[in-house]
C-alpha cells in the first residue's frame, strides 16, 4: 500500500470513527443516569434524520430543518420516557431493557407504515457535501465537520454535567434516585432533561449520518445503533469521553481490516467485535470506565 | 353416525361441485427494510397480473395472501411456515433476494408446497429441491452477460465487489470471474462489502489504488448507490457494471449524477418488450403507475401466471403435488419477460438484457440470448 492510499484510509478511519463517536455520546449519557441501555437510541436517530429529510424536501431551509429535527427528536425522547420508561422506574432493570427494545421496534415499524421501507435520497446543502482535494488525498467536508461537532458536543455535554446545577442534579441522580428525591429535586424532570439531551445528540448524529451516507430508511438506526452501543461499551459505558474514544477505535478497526485485508473485509464487523471482547476481557468496564458501580460520566 | 358422515361427505361433494372454490396463493416479499424496493416493485407487477387474471378456467377464484419479511431470512422462513400451516396456501410466490428464498425453500420443500421465486438468481435456490422453481435466469448466465459485455466493450481489467452477506452477490461474483477470465480479462482484485453498510470509503480507496478499467459491482442497489457515489468522490472514473440487483430508480435518486454510466444485466426492459403479453402488461402498468415497467414487477407477473397455468392443468387446482409437477414442466410459457422454459433443475432458461443509466434514466443497450 502506497503512502497516499494509507493516508486516505486514515482519513476514512477518522470519518467513520467520528460518526460512531457522535452517536455513542447520547447512548452513554442515558446509561450513565438510568443504567438503561436505551436500544431506541438508534431509532431516535432515525427519527431525527427523517424529520430533517421531510422538512427539507418540503421546502424548509436545511438549517431550520435541522432544528426542527432536533426538537422533534427531543419530543420523541421525552415522550418515550413519559409513556414507556417512567411507569417502570421501580421495576427491575430487565423490564426497562425489554421496553426499550419494544420502543425501538415501535418506532421502526411506525416509520415503515408512515413512509414505506424504500430507502430515500437525503439531500444536503453543498457546503456539507463538498470535497477537498489535498495533494491527491480526498477529504470530504464531513470528515472535518463531524469530529469538530463531536468534540464541541462532548465539551458542551461535559460542561452541562460538571458546571451547571442541572448537571449536578443529573450526576447525583446517577448515584441514587430516592435520596435525590428526598433532597427536594424533581427527579422526573431531570430524567426528562437527560432524555431530551440524549435525543438531541441522537438527532444530530442521525442528520450527519444521513449527510455522510445520503440514503435513509426506517431501519437505518439498527446497525449504527449497535455499533454506537459497542463503541460506548468499548470506551466504558457511562463515560462520555470514553464513548468518543470507543467510537474512534471501532471506526479505525473497521477501516484497517478492509484496507489491509480486502479479502476479509466481510468480517470487519467480526474483527471489531472480537476487539471489543478482547478489551472487555482485560478491562471489563471498558477503556475509560471505572468500577462499574462508581463510573459516572 | 355413519349415515351422518355420508351426508356430510356428499354435501361437501355437492358444494364443491356447484360452488367455485377459493384457491390461495401465498406471497412473501421484502415490502419494507433495506431491499424494500424489490418487494414493492414485485408487488406492483403482481397487482397488475392479478387484476388481469384472478379466476381459473374452472371458475375457482384466486386469493393472494401477501406477507412482508422485511428483507430478513428468518422472517422469510417464518412467513412461509405461516402461509403453509395457517393459511393453507396451494402455492407460494417469492422471495426476491436469493438468501431469503434459500431460507424459504427447505420449508416449502418439507411441506411439499410448490414455491416459485420470480427473481432469485442464485443456483443454490433450486438445487436438490423438488418443489422449488424459478421464473428467472440464474447467476452463471447473468455473470457471463456482464463479463462478456464488459470485455467486448474494451474494459479489460476489473475489480470485483462482493457483498459477503448476500448469496446472490457471491454467486454473481463467481460467475463474473469465471466468464471474464475465460474471455481473457484480468481481475485485479476483489473487495468485500456487507449489505446495510453505508461506509465504503475503505473499499473505494483500495479500488482506486488498483486502478481497474471497470468495477464489477455484484451487490444490491442500496450499497451500489452509496458505493458509486463514494467512488466518484475519490475520483474513480471506471464505470460500474452490476446485475439485476441494482436496476432500481433509487440507484439514480440516491447516487444522483454518480450513477451515470452504471451498466447492469437485467431480466426485462420495456423497450425490448415486443410480445402481445408483454405489451398488454406494459400498457396496464403505465395506466396504473404512470412510470416505466420494471423488471421485478414483470417477473412477479410471470411467476404468478406460471402458477395459474400450472393450476389450470390440474383437475383439482388445490392439489399441491399436481400443481408442482406442472410448474416444473413449464414449457414455452409466453411471459412478460420473454419465453420461459423450465429445465430439469427447476431453473428458467430465457434471455436477458443489458441496461445503462443515461441522463438519469435506465436506457436499453442490448438483449442476450441463452
Amino acid at each position: 500500500m502506497d503512502i497516499l492510499t494509507f493516508m486516505q484510509q486514515m482519513i476514512n478511519g477518522i470519518s467513520l470513527g467520528s460518526m460512531y463517536a457522535l452517536i455513542a455520546i447520547g447512548y452513554t449519557l442515558v446509561y450513565g443516569v438510568l443504567r438503561l441501555i436505551n436500544f431506541a437510541h438508534g431509532d431516535i436517530m432515525m427519527v431525527g434524520a427523517f424529520v430533517a429529510y421531510i422538512a427539507h424536501s418540503s421546502g424548509v431551509p436545511f438549517e431550520l430543518a435541522v432544528i426542527l429535527a432536533i426538537v422533534s427528536a427531543m419530543i420523541t425522547g421525552i415522550l418515550t420516557d413519559k409513556i414507556a420508561y417512567k411507569p417502570l422506574r421501580d421495576a427491575p432493570k430487565i423490564s426497562l431493557l425489554i421496553t426499550a427494545i419494544g420502543i425501538s421496534f415501535f418506532l421502526e415499524n411506525l416509520f415503515n407504515v408512515l413512509f414505506g421501507g424504500v430507502p430515500r435520497a437525503f439531500a444536503a446543502p453543498d457546503y456539507l457535501t463538498s470535497i477537498i482535494h489535498f495533494k491527491g488525498i480526498v477529504i470530504p467536508m464531513t470528515v472535518i465537520i463531524i469530529p469538530v461537532v463531536t468534540l464541541v458536543l462532548l465539551f458542551i455535554t461535559l460542561w452541562i454535567l460538571n458546571k451547571t446545577k442541572y448537571g449536578m442534579a443529573i450526576r447525583s441522580l446517577a448515584f441514587d434516585i430516592p435520596t435525590v428525591k428526598l433532597m427536594g429535586i424533581n427527579a422526573d424532570f431531570i430524567i426528562m432533561l437527560v432524555f431530551a439531551m440524549g435525543s438531541a445528540l441522537a438527532a444530530i448524529g442521525g442528520i450527519f449520518y444521513a449527510v455522510s451516507y445520503p440514503s435513509i430508511d426506517p431501519l437505518m438506526g439498527i446497525i449504527v445503533g449497535l455499533k454506537a452501543f459497542a463503541a460506548a461499551v468499548l470506551g466504558g459505558i457511562g463515560s462520555v469521553a470514553g464513548a468518543v474514544i470507543g467510537g474512534f477505535i471501532l471506526g479505525f478497526t473497521e477501516i484497517v481490516v478492509v484496507a489491509f485485508m480486502p479479502e476479509l473485509g466481510g468480517y470487519k464487523d467480526a474483527f471489531a467485535f472480537i476487539f471489543l471482547i478482547l478489551v472487555l476481557l482485560f478491562r471489563p468496564t471498558g477503556i475509560m470506565g471505572q468500577d462499574l458501580e462508581r463510573s459516572r460520566f | 353416525m355413519k349415515k351422518i358422515s355420508t351426508i356430510v361427505a356428499s354435501a361437501a361433494l355437492i358444494a364443491s361441485m356447484s360452488y367455485a372454490k377459493e384457491i390461495k396463493i401465498g406471497v412473501v416479499l421484502p415490502l419494507t427494510g433495506p431491499i424494500a424496493a424489490f418487494g414493492q416493485t414485485s408487488n406492483g407487477g403482481l397487482k397488475i397480473a392479478y387484476a388481469q387474471r384472478h379466476t381459473l378456467k374452472n371458475g375457482d377464484t384466486v386469493k393472494l395472501i401477501v406477507l412482508d419479511d422485511r428483507g430478513d431470512k428468518v422472517e422469510a422462513a417464518t412467513a412461509t411456515r405461516r402461509l403453509i400451516d395457517k393459511d393453507h396456501v396451494t402455492a407460494i410466490l417469492g422471495e426476491v433476494a436469493s438468501s431469503n428464498s434459500m431460507a424459504m425453500a427447505p420449508v416449502a420443500e418439507k411441506a411439499k408446497t410448490p414455491m416459485i421465486t420470480h427473481a432469485s438468481t442464485n443456483p443454490r435456490v433450486t438445487k436438490g429441491k423438488k418443489f422449488v422453481t424459478r421464473a428467472c435466469f440464474i447467476d452463471p448466465f447473468q455473470g457471463a452477460i456482464q463479463a462478456n459485455y464488459a470485455y467486448d466493450h474494451g474494459y479489460k481489467t476489473a475489480v470485483i465487489v462482493t457483498d459477503a452477506k448476500q448469496d446472490y452477490s457471491v454467486g454473481v461474483s463467481k460467475a463474473f470471474k469465471k466468464a471474464y477470465l475465460k474471455r481473457g480479462g484480468k481481475i485485479l482484485g476483489r473487495v468485500i462489502i456487507n449489505s446495510q453498510d453505508k461506509d465504503f470509503n475503505a473499499q473505494v480507496s483500495t479500488i482506486k489504488a488498483k486502478n481497474p478499467s471497470i468495477v464489477a459491482f455484484t451487490g444490491y442497489y442500496p450499497e451500489g448507490a452509496l458505493m458509486v457515489k463514494q467512488a466518484r468522490a475519490v475520483g474513480i472514473q471506471a464505470p460500474f457494471i452490476g446485475g439485476d440487483g441494482v436496476g432500481f430508480p433509487e440507484l439514480i435518486k440516491i447516487a444522483g449524477k454518480a450513477s451515470e454510466g452504471f451498466m447492469y444485466s437485467d431480466h426485462f426492459n420495456e423497450a425490448a418488450a415486443t410480445s402481445k403479453v408483454a405489451k398488454a402488461y406494459v400498457d396496464a402498468f403505465h395506466k396504473k403507475y404512470h412510470k416505466p415497467a420494471d423488471s421485478m414487477g414483470a417477473l412477479a407477473a410471470d411467476g404468478y401466471n406460471m402458477i395459474l397455468d400450472a393450476m389450470e392443468k390440474c383437475s383439482n387446482p388445490a392439489d399441491k403435488v399436481c400443481v408442482n409437477k406442472n410448474l416444473r414442466g413449464t414449457k414455452n410459457f409466453q411471459g412478460v419477460t420473454g419465453v420461459i422454459n423450465i429445465n430439469k433443475n427447476g431453473d428458467a432458461v430465457k434471455s436477458g438484457v443489458v441496461n445503462v443509466v443515461k441522463n438519469g434514466k435506465f436506457a436499453y443497450l442490448t438483449t442476450v440470448n441463452p
